[in-house]
């Protein structure tokens, strides 16, 4: 009986921890410290999580979970509602329907798929602001905050698949 | 670091019909929140509040690190900042013996001239605890809110200079929209001149300057403060230094700098009702003109069955009467009355 509540508890935690990164994610970007001085944005730490557990647990990782942090994304940092809610969707729409290519990459090539992902985000996100205030805001910072992301990904996904593995992964073996 | 490394699990869930769900909300989102920009207001107000404690606890440690960091590479010119700080140290002791100076002149002055003075400012000490430095937004949020006193529209500024306003406020935090952001627009005033403009902001560093007057010649290097217009924020208020812009026109370099501020003060401003001084009896035109003041009228009875005449209507002379004393006798001067005539002069 312990042992079935133990399972049960690490089921839960397996499937919030997705989640709940994404929200560390967003957390962590609005904190008040830029260890580079202000000079670029802070990396999308959000899509992170987002992307690597859209492309390998989709279920753990919902479009409901992408629509959540995008709006929470969106009401801390002081942006219109919706905006990276809808461009949290337009790249899962993205990866679910490119899932197998992207599962496939390994490498550099692992790196541009999320770049790939990153950019249609932040595309998205650019064009729909610019509608939205019915002017083009400069391209500059968006480039330089998808670089960072891109950089940034590269050790976070180790960190991610460490969680995917030890957390994650031995709770969640019905695939 | 491949992705296939990984087991990719093969059930998607029936995803495209949320999806399409979803993306409709999110459109429907955006929608609402453009039609009616201040329903989700009270919504991210208690976002930031919910969220305040982690990023209160959080911001100790962190900014503690991004010191010791940053301290790092100035340990090898510690020398010579000190020696820089020591000069501009002396140099700006000069300077405050000089403003104190001049402050005690102009306030001479404005008792001779009988100016209206300067609204007295409050302010209130707040934290920064979060900061959104995004490509379409700049903004900042602060650990005090509607509980502190702080009001949308309140100025925001850190020992240097202004920094932005709020423009939403929750119980204990607070929203700052920076004055870099691609929505900042603010009046201001360039000095020496007194040229007014507009400062906008673009997610750039350096906002930039919408000259009011074409045919102004701005130089370089110009002082920018805040010129008060419209009553939203205290005039004066130290914002920036002008450049010229490599594409044309100006932008303003700011004095603060909103990356590295910790802890801002929020400008309690709220312009008072102007209540210039009462005149004397030597003010009136009559006297003036080196006239005997008139005698004051007599109290005329009410009409029956009628109201009183306003007084407007009883201060009208008769046909006969001389036109240029009649109405300074008729009714006695009123700070307001004489305001209002004074302006009409």
């Amino acid at each position: 009986m312990e042992h079935a509540g133990s399972i049960m508890g690490g089921r839960v935690l397996s499937s919030l921890t997705p989640a709940g990164l994404g929200i560390l994610g967003v957390l962590i970007a609005t904190f008040p410290v830029s260890f580079l001085g202000g000079l670029v944005p802070p990396p999308l730490f959000v899509f992170m999580p987002l992307y690597f557990w859209a492309m390998v647990r989709p279920d753990l990782m919902t479009p409901f979970w992408a629509f959540a942090l995008g709006v929470f994304q969106d009401f801390l940092s002081g942006g219109p509602p919706g905006v990276w809610a809808a461009s949290f969707l337009a790249a899962y729409f993205l990866i679910d329907r490119q899932r197998d290519m992207l599962a496939g990459l390994s490498g550099i090539g692992a790196i541009a798929g999320f770049a790939v992902a990153a950019l249609s985000a932040c595309l998205t996100a650019y064009v729909i602001v610019g509608f939205y205030y019915w002017h083009l805001p400069p391209v500059a910072p968006l480039l330089v905050e998808l670089a960072m992301t891109v950089l940034f990904y590269i050790p976070a996904v180790f960190v991610i698949g460490v969680i995917h593995r030890r957390i994650v992964g031995p709770y969640r073996s019905d695939f | 670091m491949a992705n296939g490394s990984f087991r990719i699990a093969r059930n998607r869930g029936g995803a495209q019909l949320p999806l399409a769900l979803l993306a409709a909300l999110a459109v429907a989102l955006i929608l609402i929140g453009k039609a009616q920009n201040t329903l989700f207001d009270r919504t991210r107000a208690a976002v930031t509040d919910w969220a305040a404690p982690a990023l209160h606890a959080a911001r100790a440690p962190l900014v503690g690190l991004d010191r010791f960091m940053g301290s790092i590479g100035e340990i090898f010119s510690v020398y010579q900042e000190n020696l820089r700080l020591k000069d501009e140290n002396a140099r700006l002791r000069q300077w405050r013996n000089a403003a104190i100076v001049l402050d005690d002149r102009v306030k001479r002055y404005q008792l001779l001239l009988r100016a209206v003075p300067d609204p007295s400012l409050s302010s209130v000490m707040a934290r920064v605890i979060g900061r959104s430095n995004q490509p379409f937004l700049q903004t900042m949020i602060l650990d005090a809110g509607k509980a502190q006193g702080i009001k949308p529209g309140q100025a925001v500024i850190d020992a240097r200079g202004m920094i932005g306003r709020i423009f939403l406020t929750g119980h204990h935090t607070s929203w700052v929209i920076l004055l870099t952001d691609l929505n900042s627009r603010i009046p201001v005033t360039l000095e020496p001149g007194n040229v007014q403009a507009i400062m906008a902001g673009d997610n750039t560093t350096a906002p930039t300057l919408d000259l009011l007057s074409q045919n102004v010649l701005l130089k370089p290097g110009a002082q920018v403060v805040s010129s008060g217009d419209g009553g939203l924020l205290p005039p004066g208020l130290a914002i920036g230094t002008v450049i010229a812009n490599p594409s044309g026109g100006f932008r303003v370099v700011l004095l603060a700098d909103s990356t590295s501020s910790e802890d801002v003060n929020v400008v309690d401003f709220k312009l008072k009702t102007e209540k210039p001084p009462a005149p004397s009896p030597n003010d009136l035109p009559a006297t003036a003109a080196g006239l005997p003041p008139a005698a004051p009228p007599a109290v005329q009875s009410p009409v029956p069955g009628g109201s009183l005449a306003p007084s407007g209507a009883a201060a009208a002379p008769p046909a006969h009467a001389p036109t240029m004393t009649a109405p300074a006798a008729a009714t006695p001067p009123s700070p307001e009355g004489a305001a209002v005539d004074n302006g009409n002069e």
